[in-house]
């Protein structure tokens, strides 16, 4: 399956969007508290990193199957999704409970 | 955002004694309460799976290899991984949480437990809860 290239626009509407996401709404970063929001259906966009370990990676993905719940698998380490949270530590998958004032979840509703 | 922990749901056991066991939830306590303040849920699941039955075994023999044996427990949601599939045997009025306060109150709900499970193994359907799950 060939996956367009993420452009550098994409990438950093991404960023903006969680930015404002950090700002104005409520998440969940650490896989506990990711699988803890899909199994109480707060949960309503899950975003990974690209180095999530697999096992993780797809325990998370099948939670968010049963859910109905979008993936988004972030272009970037966990170093980088901790530094778009505006984090000064690393987060391999976070979730979003609350987007607040963005559209997050309206304009990405996911890519497997 | 679908509520997918529901009565019904088939999942598999991931700690304690029951670990890798496959089972379903009968009753779930989203909000949990005064004495477990976390999600969990009582389930009923299969202790021993019943035996690969074949073509050439005679009645006795594949009765005997029909066998389960049932575990009842409540389990914290974060020790149970739920799966796509679901299991629909009515057990609620048989399992509930009084019948876990005494020894012989569970196994006579275990007992009972044992017989829909085994009643729903010779249908034939559900054939992936009766499985053992390999790993």
């Amino acid at each position: 399956m060939v996956v367009a290239k993420k452009t550098k626009k994409s990438q950093e509407s991404i960023n903006n969007r969680l930015a404002l996401v950090v700002k104005s709404g409520k998440y969940t970063l650490g896989y506990k508290t990711v699988l803890r929001s899909l199994r109480n259906n707060r949960g309503k966009l899950v975003i990974i990193s690209n180095n999530c370990p697999p096992l993780e990676k797809s325990a998370i993905e099948y939670y968010a199957m049963l859910a109905k719940v979008g993936v988004h698998h972030f272009n970037g380490n966990n170093v980088d999704l901790g530094t778009a949270c505006g984090k000064y530590f690393r987060v391999c998958c976070l979730s979003i409970i609350d987007p607040g004032d963005s559209d997050i979840i309206k304009s990405m509703p996911g890519d497997q | 955002m679908v509520k997918f922990l529901k009565p019904g749901k088939a999942v598999i056991v991931l700690q304690g004694r029951f670990a890798g066991r496959k089972a379903v939830i009968i009753r779930c306590f989203d909000e949990g309460t005064r004495d477990r303040p976390y999600g969990h849920c009582l389930v009923a699941g299969i202790l021993k799976y019943p035996k690969k039955v074949i073509r050439k075994d005679s009645a006795k023999k594949t009765a005997k290899k029909s066998r389960v044996k049932a575990f009842l427990k409540v389990v914290n949601y974060s020790h149970i991984m739920p799966t796509r599939y679901t299991l629909d045997v009515d057990l609620k009025d048989v399992v509930s949480l009084d019948a876990l306060q005494s020894r012989d109150k569970k196994v006579a709900a275990c007992k009972e437990t044992k017989a829909r499970f085994e009643e729903r193994f010779k249908t034939g359907k559900n054939r992936w809860f009766f499985t053992k799950l390999r790993f």
